[in-house]
């Protein structure tokens, strides 16, 4: 028996592919995993769709704490696993594929469009991205900037930058933890906004020229892959004041971007940007460290 | 008022039954607010119908009182011209403004601060020392220094408060004893000796010398009860006329060891053959002791001699009294207590203007150069001043439920209406948290017994007010100024170790529980209210008798109804006593972050260090470093690196790195030492604190991605590796033990150890008081076996031996949590009171496998 880990797009219950639905219609048990990322569809219409009504809503305590939950029966019959978008690119599901293999469960994965890939609408070509980043929430005390040397090594190389935007669901209030109770904050989606904020911060406190607020060509995005999909393209000071709509929101980073790239993204760019592109020889000199613009 | 160098601010500290309330009595007397008659016996400043039946004090009372004294007439060393200069200009400023009431430079306010002298309200005594400069120490001449003496000395030195003494009960050494006059000698001698003992011990340079000498006036001697006290200074004064020497020189003379030979009329110091007496028994303690034995002994004819001879005349009424009533009206009217204490409290201790030039460094917790804290080291009264006022308690008010909030302004003046910013002590300067800005409803002075409005309140006085008690719980911080620090929290010497659980007896009364509860925390300082998990709710004291007064107050006063109470319980320490067998793993719940953590104990010293402050978390690292090296062996490179101290970010538990060259570790320190506090609140055994672990971080897998670390991954699995990695490395409750100080008869002492016994109680010391049958035993005493130990004890040896018991110290338990024995015992009890899942905590529920 299997366990199927089905990918199930970016929009609505009607991306998943033809194969994964066949699947989630013979399958004994389905799980919906709730928390890496969210559709734009309640489980409501994706039951109704499947035409079945016992999908198990999985929260991260669920997947995390309770995965032989859904590996284990498994043995006995078919399971499907659902994730937003596709289940091995930006998520961290590769542990329950481990402890199923370990149970010697077979696994199978079933893939579908993720953001990681949809970026490439807006005319920046995937071949030409670095290593992916996560941007997380600032708080008080909390204010982890190790993307930053990620961004600042993609933009040497010329590379663009995919920055995922962070997503707390289900998130405790760890004050309250600390007292022992588990109280769950409200869900936040980072927006594009705060993440051209928190940029914009860290290289002020940092200080490196990895980019350059008022200058640097970045992309925001919201709601890749469904109808309403927006995408504007501008300097990080530019983004940081345009209205995106709701979650869920990434954004690109550019590096040296490509005649056809630069062709493919002037619809998206915002009227007057004082964006600058950086094509090689004018960012970077012969020894390969930045210059100043 | 505004005269701050006539403002003396002080406390009353001593020993539990060294006549503290008595002597208070003396001074209230003088200020004309009760009378003589009445004085030594009425207790003016225990205000509380218990406190009165019991005959005890048990809140501190603030009196502020005005007196009149001519400083000129009576002083010797004088201010110093620039504080005269300042009181000069003080005075007449103060004259132009207000005609209708007096006031020279020979009026003295007092703010008189009474405090409880049993051990179990120390923290009273804590809230007291710190509105005040200066602390009248209380010893009973008979008992000597004891060790409540000891602790609220030392805790007034600490709080930089200047001491001056106070011999009392010399009564019942006259008459008690008939001690003769050069026992009596010694045995001042004895406990003037033992003060600058401690003094010398816990010595502060910042406040200079503060041994206390007769001969520098700064003792007393007398009788609280009798309303009669005598410094030298009060018998040089005659002597020195006689023998036409000044006074200074006539007081050195009147202790130690210098004798008059009447032959040769000379002064000498040297008494080969014996046959000369000391000049103080000759000329101070000879008279008394006369006079008592002629009083007592109704030698009507001497007696009146002699009282001519002093110069005391007695009104017609008087003349019919005899025996001790005629001794105390004498006395009352030969040596004065009131004068007495009031010259010594004057001469000897410090205006708010002297005192706060070297206190301000250990009341600020801002940078020392601000605005407020220069107001405060120059106790600025002046109009646009800086305000900074500490809250050291909350007194109940005549409306119930409501407290004023009791406190010493440190500079500038609190008025009515003024707006003020309100800091609660968890106030962080630049933060909202713990900050009220609001207006002062009204400002009070205590009175005792009762409460005078006044406007407003310049720097240097203790007063209360109204209003406050709706923002802060116990204690705080008013100030003006927008960058002003709050003033340190106070530390207390005792800590809540006996609790016990209260639940209404008509459940209908539970709101009226939770509300009397909350007015409880307020009106205590030390007193800890708070629900368990199960929903219990909790009071936790310092002692029985602190609980049982807490208890009385709650049912009588805060809620109205009675409550039924569970047996005390005892605050347990969850510990480790040897390294880790293993080095432990916890992984995030998503599984991509593993943390490697061993555990091991500090020992008792280093624990100890770290509840006195001496290593703590905000000091500096290479400093401490190099400190922890020499005193407590460790590796300096490792000591530099401890990430953080819990529970509560200064506990005596420690959180070490000692990984090496570990990406992106920074960004999950927070989470770690999140997740380290929450382990040492509530341990693995049975959710009790921990003590004396440290945790070294061996090693650390983190995903690449920063939301993958993130808190909600990093805090649990660190506090899971804490637990994993404490139960493998021997882990332990500790206990609480009390230091048991018995005073017994020898006849009574072999009960005395047969009680001990029976509640594995062990008398580690014995001492004969010098004079006396009695025997001062010292013994361990665990405080979970204490529950009626006074009473049983009193029971066993017919009501002769005296316990006194104070917290002392944090013992291991006896067997091993897995192997059973007395520690397993309370863990399985602790887990079934708080409701948690029966049986001892498997390991291998938090040691997660590679």
């Amino acid at each position: 028996m299997v366990l199927y880990i089905i990918g199930l797009g970016l929009h609505d219950e009607k991306d998943v592919t033809v194969r994964g639905l066949e699947l989630i219609k013979t399958s004994e048990k389905v799980f919906l995993e709730s928390y890496t990322s969210v559709l734009s569809i309640g489980k409501e219409r994706l039951e109704r769709f499947y035409g079945r009504d016992d999908i198990v809503v999985a929260d991260r305590d669920f997947v995390e704490c309770h995965a032989e939950e859904i590996y284990l029966p498994a043995k006995d019959g078919n399971v499907s696993f659902l994730v937003v978008g596709d289940p091995v690119c930006a998520t961290t599901h590769s542990d329950i594929i481990i402890r199923a293999r370990e149970e010697n469960v077979k696994v199978e994965v079933v893939h579908n469009a993720s953001a990681m890939i949809a970026v490439g609408c807006c005319g920046l070509q995937l071949y030409n991205f670095g290593q992916t980043v996560s941007i997380p929430y600032f708080d008080e005390h909390w204010r982890p900037m190790s993307f930053y040397p990620k961004i600042k090594y993609n933009r040497r190389g010329g590379m663009h930058t995919l920055c995922l935007l962070d997503i707390k669901v289900k998130e405790p209030d760890f004050e309250a933890m600390k007292r022992g109770k588990t109280i769950y904050l409200p869900p936040r989606f980072m927006t594009v906004n705060e993440s051209s904020e928190q940029l914009i911060e860290t290289e002020r406190v940092l200080n490196e020229s990895a980019y350059i607020p008022s200058k640097t060509l970045c992309v925001g995005f919201a709601r890749l892959g469904q109808p309403d999909q927006r995408i504007i393209a501008g300097t990080l000071e530019e983004l940081k004041e345009h209205d995106f709509g709701p979650p869920l929101h990434c954004m690109v980073i550019c590096g040296e971007v490509h005649e056809m790239e630069l062709e493919a993204l002037r619809p998206h760019l915002i009227e007057n940007s004082k964006s600058q592109i950086d094509s090689e020889g004018e960012l970077f000199d012969r020894n390969g460290s930045f210059k100043q613009c | 008022m505004d005269l701050k160098h006539n403002i003396r601010s002080m406390s009353v500290i001593a020993h539990v039954d060294h006549g503290k309330t008595t002597l208070t009595d003396s001074l209230v007397q003088k200020a004309g607010i009760i009378s003589s008659k009445a004085a030594g016996g009425m207790r003016y400043t225990d205000t509380r119908k218990d406190e009165a039946e019991r005959g005890i004090t048990i809140k501190s009372t603030g009196i502020s009182m005005f007196f009149e004294y001519d400083i000129k007439a009576g002083e010797v060393a004088g201010l110093s011209e620039e504080e005269e200069a300042a009181q000069k200009a003080a005075v007449e400023e103060a004259m132009e403004g207000d005609s209708n009431v007096k006031i020279s430079e020979n009026s003295y306010l007092i703010n008189l601060i009474d405090s409880p002298g049993h051990v179990d309200f120390s923290s009273e005594v804590t809230a007291a020392l710190r509105v005040t400069d200066g602390a009248l120490v209380v010893v009973d001449t008979i008992d000597g220094v004891c060790v409540q003496t000891e602790t609220v000395l030392r805790q007034a030195i600490s709080e930089r408060v200047r001491p001056v003494l106070m011999v009392n009960k010399v009564d019942r050494a006259l008459l008690e004893l008939q001690l003769p006059a050069e026992e009596l000698y010694q045995a001042f001698c004895r406990s003037i000796e033992s003060v600058n003992v401690i003094v010398a011990m816990y010595n502060d340079e910042a406040l200079g010398d503060v041994q206390v000498d007769p001969t520098k006036g700064t003792v007393a001697f007398g009788s609280g009860l009798h309303q009669w006290a005598f410094t030298l200074k009060r018998f040089a004064k005659t002597y020195g006329a006689k023998f036409n020497v000044s006074e200074e020189k006539m007081m050195a003379k009147l202790w130690g060891d210098w004798y008059f030979d009447p032959n040769r009329k000379v002064w000498t110091s040297q008494n080969k053959d014996g046959t000369l007496e000391r000049a103080f028994c000759q000329f101070i303690a000879t008279p008394i002791t006369t006079l008592f034995e002629a009083i007592m002994s109704e030698k009507h004819g001497k007696v009146k001699k002699m009282l001519k001879a002093i110069g005391v005349e007695l009104k017609n009424d008087e003349k019919e009294l005899v025996g001790k009533q005629l001794l105390k009206r004498v006395m009352q009217k030969w040596l004065p207590a009131g004068d007495t204490v009031l010259e010594m409290i004057v001469l000897h201790l410090p205006s708010p203007a002297t005192a706060q030039k070297y206190r301000v460094d250990t009341l600020y917790n801002g940078p020392l150069d601000d605005a407020t804290a220069t107001a405060i080291r120059n106790c600025d009264t002046s109009e646009n001043a800086p305000l900074c006022m500490y809250i050291s308690k909350m007194v109940p008010t005549s409306d119930k439920g409501r407290f004023y909030g009791f406190g010493r302004v440190f500079s500038g003046t609190i008025a009515t209406g003024q707006k003020v910013r309100i800091l609660g002590p968890n106030y962080v300067p630049g933060k909202k948290t713990d900050l009220w800005v609001k207006n002062i409803q009204r400002t009070v002075i205590m009175m005792g017994r009762y409460t005078e409005q006044v406007a407003d309140i310049p720097a240097g006085n203790t007063c209360a007010l109204v209003g406050v008690d709706q923002y802060l719980l116990k204690s705080g911080t008013i100030v003006t100024e927008e960058d002003a620090c709050t003033i340190k929290t106070m530390k207390f010497s005792v800590s809540p170790v006996v609790r016990c659980a209260v639940e209404p007896k008509n459940s209908a009364d539970l709101p009226k529980l939770v509300e009397g509860m909350k007015r409880l925390a307020k009106s205590d300082p030390m007193v800890l209210c708070y629900t368990e998990e199960s929903g219990e709710h909790i009071i936790a004291c310092s002692g029985e008798l602190h609980l049982e007064i807490c208890l009385q107050d709650l049912q009588q006063d805060f809620m109205g109804t009675e409550v039924k109470v569970s047996d005390p319980v005892v605050s347990f320490r969850e510990t480790c006593t040897a390294k880790s067998d293993q080095t432990c793993l916890a992984k995030s719940a998503n599984k991509h972050n593993r943390l490697f953590v061993e555990a091991d104990a500090i020992g008792p010293e280093l624990c100890t260090a770290i509840d006195d402050g001496d290593i703590n978390a905000g000091a500096d690292a290479k400093i401490q470093g190099r400190k922890m090296a020499d005193e407590f062996g460790w590796d300096v490179t490792e000591a530099r690196k401890i990430w953080a101290f819990g529970p509560e970010g200064t506990g005596p538990n420690l959180f070490v790195d000692t990984t090496k060259g570990v990406n992106y570790l920074l960004e999950i320190k927070e989470s770690v030492v999140g997740g380290f506090a929450w382990a040492t609140q509530n341990g693995p055994l049975c959710e009790e604190q921990m003590r004396g672990c440290r945790f070294n971080l061996m090693d650390v897998v983190l995903h690449a991605d920063a939301i993958h670390r993130g808190m909600g991954q990093i805090m649990p699995t660190a506090r899971r590796v804490c637990f994993s990695s404490m139960m493998t490395a021997v882990p332990n409750l500790l206990e609480p033990v009390y230091l048991c100080n018995i005073s017994v008869p020898q006849d009574a002492m072999g009960n005395v150890y047969g009680v001990l016994t029976q509640r594995r109680g062990h008398v580690f010391s014995e001492e004969q008081r010098p004079g006396t049958p009695q025997m001062t035993l010292l013994a361990y005493l665990p405080v979970m076996e204490s529950f009626g130990f006074t009473a049983d004890l009193r029971s066993n040896t017919g009501g002769k031996a005296f316990p006194q018991c104070s917290f002392d110290h944090w013992e291991p338990m006896n067997g091993t949590v897995y192997g059973g024995g007395k520690v397993a015992e309370t863990v399985l009890a602790v887990r079934k009171r708080k409701g948690l899942k029966e049986g001892i905590p498997e390991i291998s529920q938090y040691l997660d496998k590679l």
